[in-house]
């Protein structure tokens, strides 16, 4: 992605959610002649966070940047930032197929880091991540970019086998199912992301 | 990116609901095995059906695994047997259907369908040569199944080839008598036959289609009974304008998951992706039935007033949500009502509250017709043709496919249980009031003429 502005930063924010974060965030960036260039916002359990590509027609020291769109208050937001470099999303990722993982049974400490591992040994990125714990059970669902020289049943059943061991169930799936179940788009659109 | 509420109701459907790929039906012609000596065809036959058919299973479990959702049934059609059998005799046809039944075994499937005849305007020698040899054929092989389409839209119906069927039917009965007459079970007899139907027994590969194409039937009635149910569960005012869009929902929803899954066995198989045949197909499991639809639709006894109306919705609500899912939809596309399979409907025949003329009745508003009804051994033939000629104006009147799958059971009444195992279930002898007294109408034969296509009332 090319920035709006030549000098360009990653933001990191977080803050208790409440309204007018982003009015706060967005005002600073504006009175700095900035531009906000792309921005993802999720809230879990009260708590807002906020990942910005933010540039600057004049240069900054992220510190600096910080501190302006920290503000003074007692309650401010915790903001952490860093020179953004566009070849970190320009390196070209390995040929890979999108699927879904999904898990439930009952809470305890270790699942995520068992499954997970398992996967970073086979070099499977993990694109997106949820986990929900209510009572003493759990649901996660996990997006996942699967190399094509992964053997698909193999990596089946090594889950499967982690999920034994621990006692919960485990799914792979590949994406299209969900696509084609939920969303007009055409699954075969689903291949190119 | 996908969101987790989507994951989450989409593994809903898969595995508390039982969502799956009811059959994955690879159609082969193979009018190219037509060879001057029975041993020189049977040959051709099996070589062509190995070399094109011995990866359908491994492929359908391989691309069931990679999408977590099962092919229950994976099953080969092949072109009228009728082709095969021209300048040939009946030893030929019993050695083309023994060829069947061994080569799909071989292949890892359990069902082959095409041994067919279409007769609906006339009977050729060759056709006449497979009708003779159903009974036979039927009793002799266990995975091969019959077809006979007896009427169309353009043809009328050919009543002499009815009361013929109506003869073979008793005679298949009575060579499977050890099985309570279950030869039967794998022979259909239509009007206006669909040609790329994937379900058993009337799947077959008709003119117009191509050498070979993957035809898909989808998940059956259980995960629509279940949004049905969960729908009801969330409560608020309903109407059945509400619950038509669940179905058409649902119906979306399976429809587009049987195009992903034909069309990447299609791809891996080198065949052409065929159709998606949208019928809600029941299997005797509990739950898994078109009866339980209409309980759930608020009729409390199948078969009572209303119940035809209750089909005719959810039938044309699954062709509209299927419809919107699809652009390859064919084969027979509504709801079936086999009473043998369907757990609700078979109680409800065995309670006494579903009749066969009520059942008649919700076949002129659904597909596909009087399907896996157990009747009396001793239903003279003609009764039997009078049933089939019925079940065949329907279809002919009203543009559409019907059929009839009777199993005339030797020594059992009306009331008496009969077990037929796996997916054709158990089934009460249904009644069938005034027998024997439509035989001097049968025996007149020739043609009912196709029936005028204006003055529509």
């Amino acid at each position: 992605m090319k920035t709006r502005f030549e000098h360009a930063y990653v933001l990191d924010i977080m803050a208790e959610d409440r309204p007018g974060i982003i009015a706060r965030v967005s005002g600073v960036l504006k009175r700095l002649g900035g531009n906000i260039d792309q921005c993802s916002q999720t809230v879990l359990e009260g708590y807002f966070t906020l990942i910005l590509v933010v540039s600057l027609p004049k240069p900054m020291e992220p510190e600096d940047l910080a501190r302006e769109v920290r503000g003074k208050e007692p309650e401010g937001l915790q903001v952490l930032v860093r020179p953004f470099d566009a070849s970190v999303a320009a390196r070209p990722a390995p040929a890979a197929e999108p699927f879904v993982i999904t898990a439930f049974g009952r809470d305890k400490p270790g699942i995520i880091a068992h499954l997970s591992q398992c996967l970073a040994g086979k070099d499977i990125n993990i694109t997106d991540l949820y986990w929900n714990r209510t009572n003493d059970d759990f649901v996660m669902v996990g997006q996942v970019a699967i190399p094509g020289r992964i053997d698909l049943a193999m990596l089946q059943a090594d889950l499967a086998a982690i999920a034994a061991a621990e006692g919960f169930t485990v799914r792979l799936q590949h994406e299209n199912i969900f696509v084609a179940t939920n969303q007009l788009r055409l699954t075969r659109a689903a291949k190119q992301g | 990116m996908l969101r987790t509420e989507e994951i989450l109701s989409t593994i809903q459907m898969l595995h508390a609901e039982h969502l799956d790929v009811r059959t994955v039906t690879l159609a082969l012609n193979v009018d190219d095995c037509a060879a001057p000596t029975p041993d020189l065809l049977c040959r051709k036959l099996r070589d062509k059906l190995l070399s094109r058919a011995a990866r359908l299973v491994e492929v359908c479990d391989r691309i069931g695994r990679k999408y977590g959702i099962p092919v229950t049934n994976k099953r080969l059609a092949v072109s009228p047997v009728s082709h095969l059998v021209a300048g040939h005799g009946q030893g030929t046809a019993v050695a083309i259907a023994r060829t069947l039944d061994e080569a799909a075994g071989d292949c890892g499937v359990d069902l082959v369908g095409g041994f067919t005849a279409l007769v609906e305007k006339g009977v050729t020698a060759a056709d006449e040569v497979v009708m003779k040899a159903l009974p036979q054929i039927l009793a002799e092989t266990r995975r091969v199944c019959a077809s006979v389409n007896v009427a169309s839209r353009r043809a009328g119906i050919n009543m002499d080839a009815v009361a013929e069927m109506g003869r073979i039917i008793r005679r298949t009965a009575e060579a499977t008598a050890a099985e309570k007459g279950f030869g039967c079970a794998k022979l259909c007899v239509f009007a206006n036959m669909p040609e790329d139907n994937p379900f058993m027994a009337g799947a077959y590969v008709g003119e117009g289609e191509p050498d070979a194409a993957v035809n898909i039937g989808v998940s059956g009635p259980g995960v629509v009974s279940s949004a049905l149910q969960r729908r009801i569960q969330i409560g608020g005012k309903l109407t059945l304008g509400d619950l038509a869009e669940e179905i058409k929902i649902t119906s979306f929803r399976v429809t587009r998951v049987g195009e992903l899954i034909g069309r990447e066995v299609a791809e891996a198989l080198g065949v052409a992706f065929g159709i998606v045949d949208l019928s809600l197909a029941p299997t005797p499991q509990v739950g898994d039935s078109v009866g339980e639809i209409l309980k759930a639709l608020g009729i409390e006894r199948i078969g009572a007033p209303g119940s035809t109306a209750a089909v005719a919705m959810l039938t044309d609500a699954v062709k509209k949500g299927g419809a919107f899912a699809s652009s390859s939809v064919g084969g027979l596309s509504g709801a079936f009502l086999p009473v043998s399979e369907d757990a609700a409907l078979s109680a409800a025949v065995a309670a006494g509250h579903l009749s066969l003329e009520k059942l008649e009745a919700m076949t002129s508003v659904c597909s596909v017709g009087l399907d896996m009804i157990a009747v009396p051994g001793d239903t003279p033939a003609e009764t039997l043709a009078a049933i089939i000629a019925d079940e065949a104006a329907i279809g002919v009147m009203n543009d559409k496919t019907t059929g009839v799958r009777l199993i005339p059971v030797p020594g059992a009444k009306a009331g008496d249980r009969v077990e037929f195992g796996g997916l054709f279930g158990s089934a009460t002898v249904i009644e069938i009031r005034n027998a024997g007294v439509s035989g001097a109408f049968v025996r007149l034969g020739g043609r009912i003429p196709a029936p005028i296509q204006s003055l529509k009332n």
